[in-house]
């Protein structure tokens, strides 16, 4: 019988034709390509708190010219990406005095179930400073020269990605929103989304991000990453996706508004403080990327990051709002148009990365013990054969 | 169906090692020791799990070898007549039974791979046709499969409890019957 590829260990000449037969924007080919060469090295390894604090002391030397001191480490959990440490800095930032401030180090496993790059994530936190709540950013080491792996330094927020009474399941899935809470932070909900997307990204320090041209080329940039990461993590081919992916590039809707997109924008990837409501910072910006706003419209209206209202037939989006109610309270602060042929386009687009994820990435991260949490991330592999039954009826519709 | 315990034990044994046993308290001897033996036990378990149906069809190959010594042997014995009787229809059933287990499960596991990897490449290259007809008939095709399929691939996972009890989704069992 022939031989099936073997994807634990990438040869040179497949990553090449991987790299040419799917052109991504040039950081995107960056991360995955480290990723493959990387892949058939050793498995991850335990990383101890006091390993990260070395790590972080070691990077902050190199950016501050003060004394300083990184005390009160502690693991923070939530999400089935990246390792989050929380610590507390006191030091004397330039020209002011000295300070105890609260900071999170957010790095990555050796493979994630995304792989995405922390320079991207730095850049678009940083640059949506004052447009939407997002932590301040302070330190980046991009390339793992002072950390075991690449990692972010940026402000902890305050707040729960959840009632504190209510249950959810992995990475907030399944989570309920009660009636109270619903208007306050549903407009808040709405409106961060459309200052997202009308966010004038031109003047950015975006460097590693590419700037699509104007038409289809955002979206054929991301249709590649996605097949590209099916390629490269797939253990069994689906014919599903692959009659998905041909429909995907013989039906490319143009851009019209070329926006931020905050690629997991939805429950559980914001905290909010529950005494006043207030969204006090969005997170897991890892998946931005410039393209369509229907993606991040499409995505956060998705079923598992809803549920339905007290009728037992309206659904919530996100837990908060019905879906005319969303669009038109959406287009009324965006000044944008929501088109439900491009929301169709991207329902499917987005169940296709999502498939692509967990049950690809999802499958081959933990298969070769790269994640920090393998039996989660193999857990979560289940959930795809739903997403892809859902993807199912979805091509019955447009084939 | 990718849940399978090849792929399964291994995470298993990963969270217990790196995360789970060292935050057991030291103090706690017996849950010490459980920890530890369940890890033995996992990968115990991984190693001989793709040897586990060899290893019964070798058992089986060599009790029906046995069997067939002593019948020849207790030809005569009117005492064991009935025991007789009843060994010469097992070892009948495990001999046709034995005719029946050909391939290995791993054999099968890779077949499927490169049968899904060669329908894929197919689809793909089949959807740059402009030959409309043809490619509705393959679209219809693979989503008539696909239903079915995912229907069997969510069963399976039913009890992570993905979709909840409303789906009704039909025990695996009854989807995978001959």
């Amino acid at each position: 019988m022939a031989a099936v590829l073997d994807k634990n260990r990438p040869s040179p000449e497949w990553i090449a034709e991987l790299r040419r037969r799917f052109p991504c924007e040039a950081e995107i080919d960056r991360v995955l390509t480290r990723k493959l060469e990387r892949r058939a090295g050793p498995p991850y390894a335990p990383v101890s708190l006091a390993q990260l604090q070395a790590g972080t002391e070691a990077l902050l030397k190199t950016q501050l010219a003060t004394p300083f001191t990184v005390r009160d480490c502690r693991w923070l959990s939530g999400g089935a990406s990246k390792l989050q440490m929380a610590f507390t800095l006191d030091w004397t930032p330039p020209g002011a005095g000295a300070v105890s401030t609260p900071l999170v180090l957010r790095m990555e496993p050796s493979e994630a179930i995304t792989e995405t790059s922390r320079l991207r994530e730095f850049q678009i936190i940083k640059a949506l400073e004052g447009v939407v709540p997002v932590p301040p950013t302070y330190w980046i080491d991009a390339r793992g020269e002072y950390l075991p792996y690449p990692a972010i330094v940026y402000g902890f927020a305050e707040g729960v990605t959840k009632p504190s009474a209510s249950s959810s399941g992995v990475s907030g899935v399944g989570t309920f929103m009660p009636p109270q809470v619903r208007e306050t932070l549903g407009q808040q909900f709405v409106d961060h989304l459309a200052a997202t997307h009308r966010f004038d990204w031109q003047r950015a320090d975006l460097s590693a991000y590419d700037r699509p041209a104007p038409g289809t080329q955002a979206l054929e940039w991301a249709l590649n990453h996605w097949e590209r990461v099916w390629e490269e993590d797939a253990n069994e081919d689906v014919p599903l996706m692959r009659l998905t992916m041909a429909w995907l590039r013989r039906n490319m809707p143009p851009v019209d508004h070329v926006s931020v997109i905050h690629g997991d924008y939805r429950l559980g990837n914001f905290l909010y403080t529950e005494d006043d409501l207030q969204i006090s910072a969005w997170l897991d910006w890892e998946l931005a990327y410039l393209g369509d706003r229907h993606e991040d419209l499409s995505w956060c209206a998705k079923r598992p990051f809803g549920h339905l209202a007290e009728d037992g037939k309206t659904f919530l989006i996100g837990g908060f709002l019905p879906m005319a109610d969303f669009v038109a309270r959406y287009e009324q602060a965006s000044g944008l148009k929501v088109d439900p042929l491009r929301m169709r386009y991207y329902d499917i687009f987005n169940n296709y990365k999502a498939v692509a994820i967990v049950l690809a990435t999802g499958y081959r991260a933990p298969r070769n013990g790269k994640t920090h949490q393998d039996v989660l991330v193999a857990w979560i592999t289940g959930i795809a054969y739903s997403l892809l039954d859902e993807l199912r009826s979805q091509m019955a519709e447009v084939l | 169906m990718e849940l399978r315990p090849s792929f399964q034990i291994p995470a298993l044994i990963k969270s217990l090692t790196d995360v789970v046993l060292p935050a057991v308290d030291p103090a706690n001897k017996l849950a010490l020791e459980q920890g530890q033996l369940v890890v033995g036990m996992l990968h115990l378990m991984a190693q001989r799990l793709p040897l586990q149906y060899r290893y019964d069809r070798h058992e089986l190959v060599s009790y029906v070898a046995l069997s067939d010594q002593l019948l020849t042997q207790a030809a005569t014995i009117t005492e064991a007549a009935a025991a007789r009787q009843a060994l010469t229809e097992a070892a009948a059933d495990a001999r046709a039974l034995l005719a029946r287990a050909g391939a290995e499960p791993a054999e099968i596991e890779a077949a499927n791979s490169l049968l899904r990897e060669r329908v894929g490449a197919l689809i793909t290259a089949a959807a740059t046709t402009a030959d409309a007809a043809a490619l509705r008939s393959i679209n219809t095709t693979v989503m008539t499969h696909a239903e079915a399929q995912l229907l069997r691939e969510r069963a399976w996972v039913a009890l992570q409890g993905w979709e909840g009890p409303a789906a009704a989704l039909p025990a695996v069992e009854t989807l995978i019957a001959r």
